[in-house]
């Protein structure tokens, strides 16, 4: 549908510069303490939101397709997903003020998906499944909880060496206690992780039947499968070893960092099946 | 403006002499009563354990300042013990500038105290229940409290602790979320160390243990605090239960060694555990502090965090002072507009645009050859309206009855005729 193509492109142009205008806000009122800003930012981040779901819907009608067909459009998709479960967790706890990091997350995915993101009309067959529906939404929703979880890991590491170092900046006394972000960095990561084996596992159960030339040792695959087992054991050794706080948080900032080079380098520079176009 | 501010504060006066001269509230309510017969026309008096000062309009030009010392000694009988020259005193600007700096924190002993505004708040309403109140003195100490809450939200000069127990208590928040889920346990009795737990009994902590050499210490502190005395010989065994523990044991050797911690975060499943050890020399082995989740601090950790939390607050007062400047400029527009002449000038103004308004409205009712009669008619109206209450704001000014009576008529006339009041912003309490 062509008419919405001037709006699909303009959003895709507007969004990164919405998102940085967010982050800063946020990080003006952390950094500064800001007050008539403070009171700006909720809005500004329920509109950048509809403005986003706007800009979704607006691609979809395009380009006929929902965006989930491209690594670019999922991590868009992933973007608004991020500032939606922020929002509500703000909403929730009454705390902004780790807002501008959440953010900066979704800036970043942003920004990387409106600089390379391509619209592609016509989309191989096999691509349209109700499967790759549910393989796509999980693993949405684990990219969520596991980029959150990481956001909240990085505050808690950095909130943790301020304590021990008794050198008190503005993290200690701006942030949510060590206690709150160990378990807002659990709970998401917890949540992602169940989300990202459900991906898993119905890929790993439709990729046979959609690709003739479909091989386990696929990079994509096996990047995936190594991510999986990091989260695996920094959540089994917090149940089994009874570890705590760093070490656990350590393993899922590295497990994060794996899944974003995933996301881009194997997705972008190593044909795979999971590269479509 | 005839303000004046008399008054004994830590900077002139020993503790001694300051505990000699607090009003409690009913003593302010019978001083001020007398002040505001004798040498007052509007006052307020704060008293603090930090300070006693009195702020007033006094009835005459140049008010003797030496006089309302005097009077203030003599109300608490403290002549044996306290002088005149114990007093400090100003005048007019000076004296609501100082006002403004105790109202935001930054004249009292600890810079940024928190408790200053509500003492400042609380002799506003003592004054204003014994009706000791005009307008000057009441738009005055609303522009105090305003200083203080501006102070409050737009510097950072409250934030931060400025004690070592309520640093402690601070960290504490810091790395618990929910105080009233933790333990916290005591080991051995210390002026810090009590004043550290009834800080966290504030803050509403869940459980409390107490174990001391002498046991009977110990219960006398359960008794005061709350909780259950633990044995002396087995505290090793109740850091397993303990989320913060305090210690201010007086030993020559340390009684809780880095094997004792590690042992026990294994037990508490590495839950973290925060030490605060005041003991004087150290009770716990400093090298407890690099295991993982065991958060170790000494008294002088936390004396730098009080230093630094000190020079931050420092830091901020430039900014208290511009909030100061402002509000003092604010108040003195104020202040200017009540004088005779502008309070005229601008009722002669309302009355004209009244006036103006009216004839442009209705002026082709008129016939053309009428009309310049009409504008006489209608300005020699105004003016006769105008002559009494001019006459009458004139004569008060050159009186030198002075700025009582004449600003309670200005206050009244603008109010009445609906005069804007002059001024940023109006302050509400």
């Amino acid at each position: 549908m062509g008419y919405m193509k001037p709006f699909s492109d303009i959003f895709c142009v507007v969004m990164p510069f919405l998102y940085a205008a967010l982050a800063l806000i946020y990080g003006l009122t952390f950094f500064r303490g800001n007050q008539s800003l403070e009171r700006l930012r909720f809005p500004l981040l329920l509109t950048t939101v509809i403005l986003h779901l706007f800009y979704l819907t607006a691609r979809g009608i395009m380009l006929d397709h929902p965006p989930i067909t491209s690594v670019f459009e999922i991590m868009t998709l992933l973007a608004a997903s991020i500032a939606i479960a922020y929002m509500y967790i703000e909403w929730r706890t009454h705390t902004g003020n780790t807002g501008a990091f959440i953010l900066l997350l979704a800036f970043a995915f942003q920004t990387v998906s409106s600089l390379f993101i391509r619209d592609v009309i016509t989309i191989p067959e096999y691509l349209h499944s109700l499967v790759l529906g549910l393989h796509v939404s999980a693993a949405l929703l684990g990219y969520t909880g596991i980029s959150l979880s990481a956001v909240y890991g990085f505050l808690y590491l950095m909130l943790y060496h301020e304590i021990k170092s008794t050198r008190f900046g503005l993290i200690y006394s701006r942030l949510p206690s060590l206690e709150m972000l160990e378990t807002m960095c659990n709970r998401s990561e917890v949540f992602g992780f169940a989300m990202l084996s459900v991906a898993i596992g119905v890929g790993l159960l439709w990729l046979p039947q959609a690709f003739d030339e479909f091989s386990y040792w696929d990079p994509k695959l096996v990047g995936t499968l190594v991510i999986w087992l990091l989260y695996a054991i920094a959540l089994g050794a917090k149940r089994g070893l009874g570890w705590q706080g760093r070490k656990t948080i350590v393993i899922s900032l590295i497990a994060f960092g794996c899944m974003f080079l995933s996301m881009t380098v194997i997705n972008l520079y190593m044909s795979g099946f999971h590269s479509f176009h | 403006m005839n303000l004046l501010s008399v008054g004994i504060s830590h900077h002139t006066a020993s503790v001694d002499i300051r505990e000699r001269m607090w009003f409690s509230a009913d003593e302010i309510r019978e001083a001020i009563r007398r002040l505001k017969g004798s040498f007052f026309s509007e006052c307020v008096l704060v008293s603090t354990c930090n300070r006693t000062e009195l702020y007033g309009l006094t009835r005459d030009q140049g008010a003797d300042d030496v006089a309302v010392r005097r009077f203030l000694i003599d109300f608490k009988k403290a002549a044996d013990m306290v002088r005149e020259e114990h007093f400090v005193g100003s005048a007019s600007g000076e004296a609501i500038a100082h006002l403004f700096q105790v109202a935001a924190g930054i004249d009292s002993l600890v810079i940024g105290d928190i408790q200053i505004l509500s003492q400042v708040k609380e002799a506003f309403t003592l004054s204003r229940e014994a009706d000791a109140l005009g307008p000057v003195m009441n738009r005055l100490m609303q522009s105090a409290l305003h200083v203080g809450k501006r102070t409050r939200t737009e510097t950072s000069i409250c934030e931060g602790a400025v004690s070592v127990s309520y640093a402690a208590v601070e960290l504490a928040s810091r790395i618990f979320e929910d105080l009233s889920k933790k333990t916290a346990l005591l080991i051995g009795a210390g002026e810090t160390g009590e004043l550290t737990l009834k800080h966290l009994v504030s803050k509403g902590i869940g459980q409390v243990r107490i174990a001391n050499r002498t046991r009977e210490k110990a219960e006398a502190l359960v008794s005061e605090f709350g909780g259950t005395v633990v044995d002396y010989g087995l505290i090793v065994d109740a850091l397993r239960a303990a989320d913060i523990v305090i210690t201010s044991v007086n030993a020559p050797a340390y009684i809780v060694q880095p094997e004792d911690v590690q042992k026990v975060m294994k037990q508490r499943s590495n839950n973290p555990l925060f030490i605060i050890d005041i003991g004087v020399p150290r009770n716990v082995n400093p090298v407890s502090k690099k295991i993982e989740n065991v958060f170790l601090y000494d008294i002088d950790a936390l004396s730098n965090v009080v230093d630094r939390n000190l020079g931050k607050r420092k830091a901020e007062i430039p900014k208290v002072h511009a909030i100061i400047s402002q509000e003092l400029e604010g108040f003195m527009q104020w202040y200017q507009s009540l004088q005779a002449g502008p309070t005229i000038q601008e009722f002669r103004e309302a009355l004209e645009a009244i006036r103006r308004e009216e004839v442009e409205k209705n002026v082709n009712r008129f016939r053309p050859e009428d009309r310049e009669l009409l504008e006489l008619v209608t300005k020699r109206i105004i003016n006769k309206i105008l002559h009494q209450p001019t006459a009458t704001l004139k004569q008060g000014a050159q009186n030198g009855s002075g700025d009582a009576e004449g600003l309670m008529r200005s206050t009244l006339l603008r109010e009445l005729f609906g005069l804007p009041t002059h001024g940023k912003g109006k302050h509400e309490e």
